[in-house]
């Protein structure tokens, strides 16, 4: 049977919505405008949807103290729209970000290049109103940017994927728009060339508002591709970094060229986009990944150790924070092999962290989907009896 | 329970003779922290050396049911590591060891004695730093700063601890050891790193903190600049934000502040109705293209002097007056009180012209230096304890301004934290409802009660911190009923 959908326009109803779930013991999943919905376990039995799409209010945008509080089922994009009037943003550019919801990117902490300069949704956070599954609606934090009383429980929920509670409001501090924008694309010639260009902006005193990594291989191992001349099969290999600056037009041209001297030596190539090159090329990087078949996991490792990483893995792309060393992997091949790479991943004393937040039914099956929460588990158990004493919430798709 | 001879024994055989204290005057030391009015003798002071030790404590603790409140160097303003009458401390002093330096990938890990400024010192000869830094940065504890969220003058642009730490190895009240974050970014499921940040020893103690460091910015430059009005002052902090500038500092002091920063380290501030610091930091040439617009800010709104810091003595000398503003206030009353409240930046002409109001109607004079950029005030109240009434009145006022904050929207503390000093105000911000599910969390981690007891919440203590599973609290439930 097809699950009820719910769709308050309250925070009262969205109490409402999961105190019933909970009393009858049927299960609620909350969504946003569903661009994880491939996220997470496969769901056990689904009874009911919580839409959160009709909250979708900017409740207050203090421009003078730089903040704003927003309903759970607005989406970024629109929000942006709204705050750029003052000149402001929410400076959050996740993959699918032009739908995503800022429920859905606090539930699961989702970012991108940005993250550089301005962290995760965790980091721009400042107060919540939470929906609890007693039907019970409470805040933590608060409407300004320096705070420190009370638990902050918009911690507690960042990250929890909906298990433990349903989000219906969050207050935000901001960013200024930037006057000026340029963005450098880099290539260079080996594994060794990206871990140089790493080190090189890491220890510099460049401010850098994204610096990325963008690297495909070829489905060969990567040690054997360079004895290989085929042309179309060294294309399909490609080792790039992406440098954005931001900042008043004559700062960002300074620093472009500080940065152009500092990477002649370990690079083959550098571009510099601006205007509408410069836009579409952050789209395509944002999509880099994602336009193509393949399993995706969330990754992370210690940023000068790129070239070991890249080096352990044949048959996989990468997109990810060049300087924080957490990003996005694509992983090719069928089921099985896709299984054996997440493995290997989970394995390597290079990577950790591995999240499979793309692949089949089946791969799910293989391999699970969050892996390992180690000595955690046992409070993550605590946590979600504590807050969802039914298991009502999320169909078991969650990582608690 | 309280500690016993028998508790004393096993404590003995996990830390030795030499690592427990009960002697009356050695017990004096940990009587309160840096808010000295509030004071409890704990029946003994665990000085634990290891991770281990402290997990053998804690573990001894849960099984005899004996409250512990962890303490790091006792720099805390709230009473956050005020004892338990009849429990254990855990001064973590000799947890003080630097375990990881890794330069190129940014990151420091060391264990909670060791101080925030020694941080910053292991890391600076290569050209970084560690960003928090609370005006008590030389003296207090990693350990602290995390139970304490610690903030700082710089929190404008870098943000506090928080945004600082990256994994923390805890060991729960029930002993159980965990790792929460670590080098790695992007642990899954919640963010419980985040929210131990910030609980002020509630929750675990921590044994080892794991943080990012800095590259050096480029550039400094530091501006010192005089009004006539506190309104002319906060329009130019005003238009710096508007401008979209976030200054890595943004401080201001008013008259009395400023005159016993004179009296007590000479920084020269031009004897004024209110200065503001603004400190610019990055890339060369960002800073001096937004440094020229901050100064036109300072003139246009009536700036009587404006004096640009040439060398990094001079900027030590400017911030000299700022940081001892506090302790300084002893040239010019004989007792002062600290608070710690916040309101949105744009309430602080409005809410500055209540304290001041306040001052004229009480009869206590008030000096004010605060956080101009991001809201956070800290008013100093002076009185003489000789005067009968005076130290009620004193406190009396603290309230009152702190009732002005949560009206204008803002927070009972920016960074000093809650503590045993503040938990009676917190249903001032928060419904019984917020405060029930803060409780519930407490109740998951430390369902015994235990661990830092007293902090935080307001007594008496509702359900959270009953033994056992989470029950309803009549509370709760009276307000569920109303609500539906």
């Amino acid at each position: 049977m097809d699950p009820v959908v719910i769709q308050p326009e309250t925070a009262a109803e969205v109490a409402e919505a999961l105190r019933q779930a909970s009393e009858a013991r049927t299960s609620i999943v909350i969504r946003g405008a569903g661009t994880k919905d491939g996220w997470g376990r496969p769901p056990s039995r689904i009874d009911a949807v919580l839409d959160m799409r009709r909250l979708n209010r900017i409740l207050a945008h203090e421009h003078g103290d730089m903040t704003a509080t927003i309903e759970a089922g607005a989406s970024l994009r629109e929000v942006n729209a709204a705050l750029a009037i003052h000149g402001q943003t929410l400076p959050l550019d996740p993959p699918h970000g032009d739908r995503a919801t800022i429920g859905g990117l606090l539930a699961t902490n989702d970012s991108g290049p940005l993250r550089h300069r301005y962290g995760t949704p965790r980091d721009l956070v400042i107060g919540i109103q939470l929906a609890t599954t007693d039907g019970v609606l409470s805040k933590a934090g608060g409407q300004v940017v320096k705070n420190v009383a009370g638990y902050d429980l918009s911690k507690l929920v960042t990250g929890s994927f909906g298990s433990l509670a349903a989000i219906v409001s969050a207050t935000f501090k901001l960013a200024p728009l930037p006057a000026g924008s340029k963005t450098m694309r880099i290539a260079v010639r080996d594994e060794a060339g990206l871990a140089d260009v790493v080190r090189t902006m890491m220890s510099s005193q460049l401010e850098p508002m994204a610096f990325e990594l963008a690297t495909r291989q070829s489905t060969q191992n990567p040690r054997n591709a360079q004895n290989n001349h085929d042309s179309a099969d060294s294309a399909s290999s490609a080792l790039n970094v992406v440098i954005r600056f931001a900042s008043l037009p004559a700062v960002v041209e300074a620093q472009m060229a500080q940065a152009t001297a500092g990477l002649k030596a370990c690079t083959t190539s550098i571009d510099v986009l601006d205007g509408d090159a410069e836009r579409s090329l952050w789209e395509a990087h944002a999509n880099e990944l994602w336009d193509a078949p393949g399993a995706i996991v969330r990754a992370s490792w210690l940023p000068t150790n790129i070239a070991a990483a890249l080096g352990e893995l044949g048959r996989i792309s990468l997109v990810g924070r060049a300087a924080i060393g957490a990003g996005h992997i694509r992983i090719e091949g069928d089921t099985a092999a896709q299984a054996a790479v997440i493995q290997q991943l989970r394995a390597s004393t290079v990577f950790g962290n591995i999240v499979i937040v793309r692949g089949s039914s089946e791969l799910k099956a293989a391999v699970d989907v969050w892996g390992s929460h180690g000595t955690r588990q046992p409070l993550f158990e605590s946590l979600k009896r504590a807050f969802d004493p039914h298991g009502v919430l999320n169909a078991g798709r969650g990582p608690l | 329970m309280n500690v016993d001879r028998a508790f004393l024994t096993e404590l003995r055989a996990i830390v030795g003779d030499a690592g427990v204290l009960e002697d009356a005057l050695e017990l004096l030391t940990y009587e309160c922290d840096a808010l000295p009015h509030l004071r409890e003798t704990p029946a003994a002071v665990a000085l634990p050396s290891s991770a281990g030790e402290v997990q053998a404590i804690v573990r001894l603790c849960a099984r005899m049911g004996v409250p512990f409140v962890a303490r790091g160097h006792g720099t805390g303003l709230s009473g956050g590591a005020l004892p338990v009458a009849g429990g254990l401390v855990i001064a973590l002093a000799r947890l003080n060891r630097v375990l990881d330096v890794d330069i190129p990938n940014q990151r420091v890990t060391v264990e909670p004695g060791v101080t925030n400024l020694d941080i910053t010192k292991q890391v600076a000869p290569f050209g970084y730093y560690y960003a928090p830094d609370p005006s008590s940065q030389q003296v207090c504890s990693i350990g602290g700063n995390v139970a304490e969220n610690s903030g700082g003058a710089h929190c404008l642009k870098y943000g506090f601890t928080v945004h600082h730490v990256l994994g923390v190895e805890a060991v729960l009240p029930n002993g159980d050891l965990v790792q929460l974050g670590g080098s790695l970014p992007d642990t899954p499921g919640p963010d419980l790193l985040g929210l131990i940040v910030g609980s002020e020893g509630t929750l675990a103690v921590v044994t080892s903190v794991t943080v990012r460091i800095l590259r050096r910015p480029e550039t400094v430059q530091t501006l010192l600049a005089a009004f006539d009005t506190i309104d002319a002052g906060g329009a130019v902090v005003s238009d710096i934000i508007s401008a979209g500038i976030i200054p890595a500092a943004v401080e201001m002091m008013d008259s009395l502040a400023i005159r016993a920063a004179e009296a007590a380290v000479h920084p020269n501030f031009p004897d004024s109705d209110t200065v503001l610091i603004v400190e610019l930091d990055g890339p060369a040439a960002e800073v001096t293209a937004l440094f020229d617009i901050v100064v036109q800010m300072c003139r246009r709104h009536g700036a009587t002097t404006i004096e640009v810091a040439q060398t990094d003595e001079q900027r030590a000398r400017i911030w000299r007056g700022r940081k001892a503003a506090f302790a300084a206030m002893g040239r010019v009353s004989p007792n002062y009180y600290v608070q710690d409240g916040v309101v949105p930046r744009t309430k602080l002409p409005e809410v500055l012209n209540r304290i001041r109001a306040l001052e004229a109607r009480s009869g206590l004079r008030i000096g004010n230096v605060f956080h101009a950029g991001d809201g956070n005030l800290h008013p100093l109240i002076c009185y003489d304890e000789r005067i009968p009434g005076q130290s009620d009145a004193a406190v009396e006022v603290a309230a009152e301004i702190l009732s002005y904050c949560i009206e204008a929207g803002g927070s009972l503390t920016g960074e000093h934290g809650i503590g045993a000093d503040k938990s009676q105000y917190m249903p001032t911000m928060f419904t019984p409802e917020d405060l029930a599910l803060m409780q519930r969390v407490r109740a998951v981690f430390d369902p015994q009660g235990l661990c830092n007891p007293g902090k935080v919440f307001p007594t008496p203590r509702m359900c959270g911190e009953v033994p056992g599973p989470y029950r309803r609290h009549p509370a709760e439930a009276a307000g569920l009923a109303e609500r539906m």
